[in-house]
């Protein structure tokens, strides 16, 4: 009976680490200070705008104890008008996809950086095509209602799962976009202790030289780590990105230049076990890098993809000085 | 000396008890041991847990009368004991297995109490005078069986031409000191000094014109405090055979010092043997009226702590470090740290050492600076840092000065949190104090002097007193010429 409780007691401890305290399905996420997702048409397969595949799948968690319906949102869907990159002439189709069922997460081919096999796993719940359409320029467009018992139910967190792809179907402009996890098909009001998280974060760096405008992106560093690799492409060379944790002030990592990759390698210490670290992005300063788009992601030792959670587990990670004092 | 004097001062040794006391300064108290001396000659040889060891001509048998060439009658050794109030009782026969035809002179145990070095006649001693004989003496060792010392041995550097005697060996066990005149003696007999390397003793060595003169040194004593006191009738004395010390130095010894009365006086003085970092002891006089060898007690009346804490300097220098940038300080960071000390200083690093001016409440506070954006976030870490001065009394006075300099001394910048100091008392190590909590002091003699405070609070309400010491050496130069 004793050890019961301990295992309850655990799993609770779990639960509460891993999503109960998370509110907010923002993506990108109110912590990250990242104005827009982003995906481009893949006509003429151009990387050297800033996105390397021309897709980006996100994954939604939902606690099993909600059981409510809920919906996805997505934030200026089309491709056109004032919030979107614009090449040549509008021509672009945007198709958004939403997974639920076995394998939509679990699958292997889901936990890759690349639309290739079958990234599109699971049972379809919806799908829509946007393409240059002024009704939803800057508008929110609702997919739902979605039964939480539709998504792969995920023993290790205790929630079910639900994917996103959004794929660049045709034309070379640029997708900016947002999505969010809500309870309400009209309104943005949160689930508490859902969450999201991607494998490959592309996005939308901000649009000044100021250094005060900080990025940031959390991967989850899961027991097992020794180290982790992070790759990323196209940054132009646009500023500084650093790597924080509670055990870590500012570690400088490499940036990419234009159209290329590059990619650093950070020693896990044992005190970022089970926590999310701090990747921070400073735009440069001596020279304004307009409409920058950047492609991210980070594999552990073994090569597998470790998850960026737009709220991240454990909370934003802050530094914890620890002053000793000796006398000489 | 005036007949009327000298009768003032007999009478003075009468009453056995005498303090010197000049102007406050120097203080022993002198008594002589009346359960020990007698109508014979008693030297002490040796102090043990439950007694003393002495040396005594005394006649033991109304019958027979053991004595030398020269018709002395024979030393033997007798055993004293402390009583309950550690004062020295009734003597008996000691070491009666190592009486023989012989003298039985000063001796020594060994650290370990497992050997008795004495001195001893190397020829036996005769009841009858036999013309022509010498009367030489030299160094023996006995060791310890049961209660008895047996297997007597001689000295390896024994001599039958030279007189060796007065053996003493350091509490260490690293020293033997001893007196005599064998080759190399500068005068009549010297002080020499065995080393102790591996179990044997090295080769004598004489200990030099700054230590022996021209005149007698005898009877070698070397205090745990580091002098070494001997008997010397050189001139400039008080009279016969005086008390001197001379102070063991890194380079060598320093020049021999006379004591003062009542230890010394115009009869012989010698064979002085002290205890408790030389705050008390024994010595051998024939000062009394009756002109032959007494042993005397006696008990430094300043007051001198034999353990005593080295001055601490005071030191408010400090490290800081930020434990949590050690485990990954090789790596390469984008920020700065700064420390701000709250004395309007700051430093980078890590780490850093910073002393502050003065005691005081600091508040330390650990910033980053962004080094992409320049932005300092303040304050990140704080540390509120009490800087105080060493609990301890404290002796603020130079480290060196030079003879009958005025020296200031004092004792301002004491910290003993919640005392209330009823004295403060110096010891200067020249056998002189003086009281108060600023005191200006000359000394006489070049060397080194290890300055005691000691400070005594007002009795509590209970009427306990806290009491605490610091010393501090001080160096006393020659003034150049």
């Amino acid at each position: 009976m004793r050890s019961i409780i301990h295992i309850a007691a655990f799993v609770s401890l779990g639960l509460l680490t891993f999503s109960g305290l998370c509110n907010g399905q923002s993506v990108p996420g109110n912590d990250e200070n990242i104005p827009y997702l982003m995906t481009f048409g893949k006509d003429g397969h151009e990387t050297s705008w800033g996105d390397d595949d021309f897709s980006e799948t996100f994954f939604f968690t939902i606690p099993k104890e909600y059981k409510e319906p809920f919906y996805i949102r997505v934030y200026d869907p089309e491709v056109g008008g004032n919030t979107d990159e614009l090449n040549g002439y509008w021509d672009t189709k945007m198709q958004y996809t939403i997974l639920g069922g076995k394998g939509c997460y679990t699958n292997p081919d889901a936990k890759g950086t690349d639309p290739i096999g079958n990234y599109k796993s699971g049972t379809v719940l919806a799908s829509r095509i946007f393409a240059v359409d002024a009704r939803y320029d800057e508008k929110w467009f609702t997919f739902g209602p979605f039964n939480p018992a539709d998504g792969e139910y995920y023993q290790k967190w205790s929630c079910y799962i639900f994917k996103i792809v959004c794929d660049g179907l045709t034309g070379n402009d640029g997708n900016l976009y947002r999505y969010f996890l809500s309870k309400k098909a009209d309104d943005n009001v949160p689930i508490q202790g859902a969450n999201a998280f991607t494998h490959e974060y592309t996005f939308r760096m901000w649009n000044n030289n100021d250094t005060s405008y900080v990025s940031h992106i959390y991967p989850y560093i899961d027991s097992g780590c020794i180290y982790v690799k992070q790759k990323n492409f196209d940054w132009d060379n646009d500023g500084n990105f650093i790597v924080v944790s509670v055990v870590r002030k500012g570690q400088s990592q490499p940036i990419s230049g234009e159209n290329v990759w590059e990619e650093g390698r950070i020693q896990v210490l044992p005190d970022e076990i089970g926590k999310s670290l701090d990747f921070r992005f400073y735009k440069r300063k001596d020279a304004l890098v307009k409409n920058n788009n950047v492609v991210v992601s980070v594999q552990n030792q073994y090569g597998e993809n470790l998850p960026f959670f737009t709220v991240p587990i454990g909370g934003v990670p802050v530094y914890k000085p620890r002053i000793k004092v000796t006398k000489k | 000396m005036k007949p009327g004097l000298r009768y003032s001062f007999l009478v003075l040794l009468m009453i056995e008890t005498l303090t010197v006391s000049l102007f406050g300064q120097s203080s022993y108290e002198v008594k002589q041991l009346t359960t020990v001396s007698g109508s014979s000659n008693d030297i002490v040889a040796a102090v043990a847990k439950n007694g003393i060891v002495f040396c005594s001509n005394r006649k033991t048998s109304p019958l027979v009368t053991r004595k030398n060439l020269q018709d002395q009658r024979l030393y033997d050794f007798y055993f004293a004991p402390f009583n309950s109030k550690k004062e020295v009782g009734n003597p008996e026969m000691y070491a009666n297995e190592l009486k023989g035809k012989f003298n039985l002179g000063p001796g020594c145990f060994s650290p370990d109490g497992k050997e008795f070095y004495f001195t001893r006649n190397y020829n036996s001693g005769r009841s009858r005078k036999v013309k022509g004989e010498t009367d030489k003496y030299g160094i023996f060792i006995a060791k310890k069986s049961g209660a008895d010392w047996v297997n007597v041995t001689p000295f390896e550097y024994n001599d039958l031409r030279y007189r060796l005697a007065y053996p003493y060996i350091s509490g260490d066990g690293k020293y033997l000191f001893f007196s005599s005149d064998m080759d190399g003696t500068l005068g009549k007999s010297d002080i020499f000094m065995c080393e102790n390397i591996g179990g044997k003793w090295s080769t004598p060595v004489n200990l030099g014109p700054v230590v022996n003169s021209t005149s007698s040194e005898v009877y070698p004593f070397f205090s745990s405090s580091g002098r070494l006191y001997f008997s010397s009738d050189r001139k400039g004395g008080k009279g016969g055979l005086d008390i001197y010390y001379s102070i063991k130095q890194p380079d060598g010894w320093s020049a021999p010092i006379l004591m003062d009365e009542p230890i010394n006086s115009k009869a012989d003085d010698f064979a002085f043997y002290t205890l408790s970092s030389d705050q008390s002891g024994y010595f051998s006089s024939d000062r009394s009226r009756k002109g032959d060898d007494d042993i005397y007690s006696f008990k430094h009346t300043i007051v001198r702590w034999t353990a005593c804490d080295t001055l601490k300097k005071d030191s408010f220098c400090y490290e800081f470090v930020e434990e949590t940038a050690l485990l990954s300080d090789s790596l390469a960071m984008e920020y700065k740290w700064q420390w701000d000390f709250g004395d309007s200083t700051r430093t980078d690093g890590i780490t850093a050492t910073h002393c502050f001016a003065e005691p005081g409440s600091y508040y330390i506070q650990l910033n980053f600076v962004n080094l992409i954006t320049g932005k300092v976030e303040l304050n990140q870490a704080s540390y509120l840092l009490d800087v105080e001065r060493v609990v301890q009394p404290y002796i603020t006075a130079p480290d060196v000065a030079i003879i009958g300099e005025d020296i200031k001394m004092d004792a301002s910048l004491t910290n003993l949190p919640g005392w209330d100091i009823d004295t403060y008392y110096w010891n200067f190590d020249d056998d002189t104090y003086l009281t108060g909590a600023a005191v200006s002091k000359k000394f006489k003699r070049a060397g080194k002097y290890n300055v005691q405070l000691i400070i005594s609070s007002i009795p509590d309400d209970k009427g306990n007193v806290r009491d605490a010491c610091v010393c501090k050496d001080i160096i006393i130069k020659e003034r150049k010429k």
